[in-house]
């Protein structure tokens, strides 16, 4: 009993960590067709400025929210500077991985040099420990469990609710009708860089409040990011969800029964398994687009 | 009647290749003007430089008195210039009901879109059965009449088709004629690029032949040509 709770709380809390990465990164890769390899250094950055506003003397309940909005500003100056200039090129695929790899290299020892190395911690969503089914959880994690399908949810709502989430999911199908239909879409690329990086600044937050934060605190998030894309298909953006939650579960079990030390192999190993047998993802359809 | 488009010398093309050569013609003054000639000769290219997803390298695009050459596309479609293009790529994975709202997007458009929502569906009842359906699940001609659909819902001024009868059958060909023919009647005019002179034919009043990025012929009304003329203006004999 105590496994499987384990297990379940375990997979729960990673898959909404993983699942709050990834969809910002397929939201930029089904609108723009572009991976954003800075988008690991969003999630520190949005740790740090959090910890920062903090550490001036804001109470967290403000701290969070107003870090989250200036990860969107830092994601539109982003995208602003190191994408836009190069769309219609061709190579734009390869090329944005080295701008923004670049850009994200640069961000991260500004970070050093600004923070410093020493690790930090932010306060956590809600203070406090409870037992769950035997495992000793704490209300954090739990925040964050119940939290994250939310805002998911609420992302699917503006997506297919709204005019401007129609605009988005247009833009990601065909850039030319878009343009015809008198879409703006340099700024719909904006947007969607801008909602990329306010959910990986979330999702820096949500780390930051149970483990020590460090300049490179993005880094393995993001490949554990990029695995959940590719695992689940980087053509929509609820493919990645679903495979971030099975992801989740996958590693906690690996964890449980095999202990951490064998989790990456393992979880790389099903990866090159899946891609031999449909490289297109499990959940992915051919097309890029959002739904 | 003064032209309400006027293109004069443009010259366009894609990096280093220049496809349009100095190329001139006016539309609006004796009601709708079709273009046609080779494939590969640059009428998409045209359509594409008056629509601004193009930025010609030189000349002048004139709608209604503004030049908007250089315009980006979602300004000309602010002016009423709407392009519906090539191939009914648009949005496979949307509804009809979500391209119709896109349709109406422009700040110009939207005021109207009840008025325009209706018209489409009178235009093409056939749509308003399928009004959830994703447009990749419809057939070619309903997706063309997407298409048209949702430049009728950005209130057009004036309507360029590039190809609205491109892989459909003859009988589909004559109900979309029949709709675009009532579009044009409504007030409307156009623009029209076909490979079926009898389409052109029925529905417009003034033909320009493009042929090596340039207009090779003009033809006004009176000077109606038969079919057999016009293929041997198309194969140079």
């Amino acid at each position: 009993m105590s496994a499987l709770a384990e297990i379940l709380f375990g997979g729960l809390f990673q898959g909404s960590l993983y699942a709050m990465m990834a969809v910002g990164l397929a939201l930029v890769w089904t609108t723009i067709g572009v991976f954003n390899f800075s988008h690991g250094v969003f999630m520190m950055l949005g740790a740090y400025i959090a910890w920062q506003l903090v550490e001036i003397g804001l109470p967290a309940a403000v701290a969070f929210p107003v870090a989250v909005v200036v990860m969107a500003g830092v994601g539109w100056i982003l995208q602003a500077s190191v994408v836009r200039p190069l769309i219609g090129r061709p190579n734009i695929v390869l090329v944005v991985v080295i701008t923004t790899l670049a850009a994200g290299s640069l961000i991260e020892n500004g970070a050093l040099t600004i923070w410093g190395p020493r690790s930090k911690q932010i306060p956590a969503l809600i203070d406090g420990n409870t037992t769950i089914g035997g495992v000793g959880v704490s209300l954090h994690q739990i925040a964050i469990i119940v939290i994250t399908p939310l805002i998911l949810a609420a992302l699917w709502v503006f997506l297919n609710r709204t005019r401007l989430g129609l605009a988005l999911r247009a833009v990601a199908q065909n850039e030319d009708a878009s343009h015809l239909v008198g879409l703006n879409v340099t700024a719909l690329y904006g947007l969607a860089f801008a909602i990329a990086a306010s959910l990986a600044g979330l999702a820096g937050i949500f780390m930051g409040g149970y483990r020590f934060m460090s300049p490179v605190m993005g880094s393995d998030p993001l490949l554990k990011a990029l695995i959940v894309v590719v695992f689940g298909g980087i053509s929509s953006i609820s493919g990645p969800i679903f495979a971030a939650y099975l992801i989740g579960f996958f590693e906690a079990a690996c964890s449980y029964y095999f202990g951490l030390y064998w989790t990456p192999a393992l979880l790389f190993g099903v990866l090159i398994l899946t891609l031999m047998v449909r490289p297109e993802g499990i959940f992915a359809s051919r097309s890029r687009g959002l739904a | 009647m003064t032209p309400v488009l006027t293109v004069e010398g443009v010259t366009a093309g894609y990096g280093r290749v220049t496809v349009l050569h100095d190329i001139s013609l006016e539309a609006g003054r004796f009601g709708n003007v079709g273009l046609f000639g080779p494939n590969g000769h640059g009428k998409t290219t045209l359509l594409r430089a008056i629509s601004g997803l193009l930025k010609p390298k030189s000349g002048s695009i004139r709608f209604d008195g503004q030049d908007i050459a250089g315009l980006s596309a979602r300004a000309i479609v602010g002016t009423g210039l709407i392009h519906v293009p090539q191939g009914n790529r648009l949005f496979p994975d949307l509804s009809i009901a979500d391209c119709m709202a896109l349709g109406a997007y422009s700040a110009r458009a939207r005021p109207h879109e009840a008025e325009n929502r209706e018209k489409v569906i009178k235009l093409f009842p056939k749509l308003a059965q399928r009004w959830r359906q994703r447009v990749r699940t419809l057939s070619g001609g309903e997706r063309q009449m997407v298409s048209i659909g949702t430049a009728l819902m950005s209130h057009p001024r004036l309507l360029i088709l590039d190809e609205p009868t491109l892989g459909l059958a003859p009988k589909i060909k004559d109900e979309l004629c029949a709709s675009v023919m009532d579009i044009s009647r409504g007030g409307v005019p156009l623009i029209v690029v076909e490979q079926d002179i009898e389409f052109l034919l029925e529905l417009t009043q003034q033909l320009y032949l493009v042929n090596h990025g340039a207009v090779a012929t003009e033809i006004k009304p009176g000077e109606s040509l038969d079919h057999g003329e016009i293929m041997s203006m198309y194969f140079g004999h």
